[in-house]
């Protein structure tokens, strides 16, 4: 297994946001993560990522214990739920920012740069500043940044949650083909039932800091919490009343 | 609507804001070319050969920018210091008071505090002579009325730095530097790259036309250095109303030929600080 998350606990003060977490994912796999708000999706990609320390357990990143590794150390990017782009920096720089860190030599940041922004369909916009980006455009952008660096895991919380449905369709088609070009193993939580089928090899639930990964579709599908079952009835009940007030005419 | 009251407000700015501002600018420049006042017969230049040639125009000016630069760049450089160190304890009320008092302080009163602390006769020379440290009041540095301006720029730092941090502050807050700062640190950046490649360029950016502004407002100060000011080089402002008030009447003109250079310098800083940007692009 690539990612072994065992036995982890995270409490604030005396609440417990996250609950004995324990599951794995393959190389380049994404585990989708559905839960309601305030359930602990954030804070546990926050301790996946080191940003936050675990109260216990062990955290396992192709063999390697991480638990007690510094976030920029681990080759983890977290992405937020909002496109936070550097205001001070172009698209270019905001791609090229990890990739500048690293100190790769200037020829090899422009090519790497450019495909990445090629890869995006952003030709265009590569000068604009943040302000001068459309929604999708810098949604664009800050996952060019996080890939550009090639990350051994990618920490993706809710990043496509304000855009409209239409930008959020072709994000994740966009994503689907990034993630199979760039060979991106990631956790892709999100609040929307048909995104986290979409994009997920594997689909979890997390439920009051508790995670409960399925170990397959169908088992997803017919567990009742998941409220997939509710979904479909819903669409099933307003398709046979669409089909009598058809017939009705 | 909209337009009729858009348009009234243009009409007070330029009632309000623009003529008088106007007027007077074209009543120094008449002023300067011995167009205007009670000494002056008709046109001439030599009001401009002599402020250019005494040197002492240039060298206030000089003496002005150096002042208002270094006492800017300690502030805005402390200020900047303050808010990265301390930004979760300025958020506590205590502190917050601290930081807003000196803001409330007048530049008259802050020139007069500065003097009693720092003056050969001051608190600190007092102190000194109680600890032993100096044995008579002339042994005292000169901190007030130096030729190094020290009294000077500690007053403006006084008076400026708190409000820098109020500003660095707030722009921590709305750009969401925390939160950037997390951001890259997953992308690989060490504590201190956060600070030099995240946190510093984005609070000068975003403040750089307020950092400027202060400049200005610095280089015009009035009552700091005319407290604590020495006799020659003087500030500008200092400069300009000796000019104007002396008891030589033929000498007046001088003091308009700099307060309109000094008028047309900053007005083109303002303009090249205000000229539009480049468009902010829409959804497409």
């Amino acid at each position: 297994m690539f990612l072994e998350v065992e036995r982890v606990f995270k409490s604030f003060q005396k609440e417990k946001v996250v609950k004995d977490l324990n599951f794995s994912l393959d190389p380049q796999h994404t585990l989708s993560i559905l839960g309601k708000s305030g359930c602990g999706k954030t804070t546990m990609l926050k301790t996946i990522s080191g940003l936050v320390k675990p109260d216990s357990g062990r955290i396992m990143l192709n063999g390697e214990d991480i638990t007690m590794q510094k976030p920029e150390k681990r080759n983890i990017v977290y992405l937020y739920q909002e496109d936070l782009l550097f205001p001070h920096l172009n698209a270019f720089e905001n791609i090229a920012f990890g990739l500048r860190l690293k100190k790769i030599s200037e020829s090899e940041i422009k090519i790497r740069v450019n495909n990445m922004i090629h890869s995006l369909e952003l030709e265009k916009q590569a000068l604009k500043m943040p302000n001068q980006l459309s929604g999708g455009q810098r949604q664009r952008v800050s996952f060019g940044r996080a890939i550009i660096t090639n990350p051994s895991l990618l920490l993706l919380d809710e990043p496509f949650g304000s855009l409209d449905s239409g930008t959020r369709q072709r994000m994740q088609v966009l994503f689907k083909k990034l993630s199979a070009e760039f060979k991106i193993t990631s956790l892709f939580v999100t609040h929307d039932l048909k995104e986290a089928v979409l994009m997920g090899d594997q689909i979890g639930y997390m439920r009051e800091g508790m995670l409960k990964v399925y170990k397959n579709k169908t088992d997803f599908v017919n567990d009742p919490e998941t409220g997939v079952q509710n979904e479909i009835e819903f669409w099933d009940n307003l398709k046979i009343r669409t089909g009598t007030e058809m017939s009705g005419l | 609507m909209n337009s009729k009251t858009s348009n009234i407000g243009i009409l007070f700015f330029i009632l309000i804001g623009v003529i008088p501002f106007a007027a007077a600018f074209i009543y120094a420049l008449l002023y300067s070319f011995g167009i205007l006042g009670v000494f002056n017969d008709g046109f001439t230049l030599k009001f401009w050969e002599s402020v250019f040639s005494s040197g002492e125009f240039l060298s206030s000016f000089g003496y002005s920018a150096l002042i208002a630069l270094v006492s800017t760049v300690l502030s805005v450089s402390g200020a900047l210091w303050i808010t990265l160190k301390f930004k979760e304890s300025l958020d506590k009320r205590f502190l917050s008071f601290v930081m807003y008092l000196p803001l409330a302080i007048p530049g008259v009163v802050a020139g007069f505090f500065t003097f009693q602390l720092l003056s050969r006769g001051g608190f600190f020379a007092r102190l000194s002579y109680q600890l032993g440290l100096i044995s008579e009041a002339r042994q005292f540095p000169d901190l007030v009325n130096d030729t190094y301006a020290i009294g000077i720029i500690l007053a403006f730092i006084t008076m400026v730095m708190p409000f820098f941090v109020l500003l660095f502050l707030n722009v921590y807050k709305n750009e969401r530097l925390e939160d950037l700062g997390v951001l890259a640190q997953s992308l690989g950046a060490k504590k201190n790259q956060v600070t030099t490649k995240v946190f510093l360029p984005i609070l000068l950016k975003k403040t750089s036309i307020l950092i400027v502004l202060y400049f200005i407002f610095l280089l015009g100060a009035y009552e700091i250095p005319l407290i604590l000011g020495q006799e020659s080089p003087q500030m500008l402002s200092v400069l300009i109303i000796r000019e104007i008030k002396q008891f030589d009447l033929s000498q007046i003109s001088e003091g308009y030929v700099v307060a309109v250079i000094y008028t047309i310098v900053v007005s083109i800083s303002a303009i090249l600080l205000f000229l539009p940007k480049k468009g902010i692009a829409h959804e497409t």
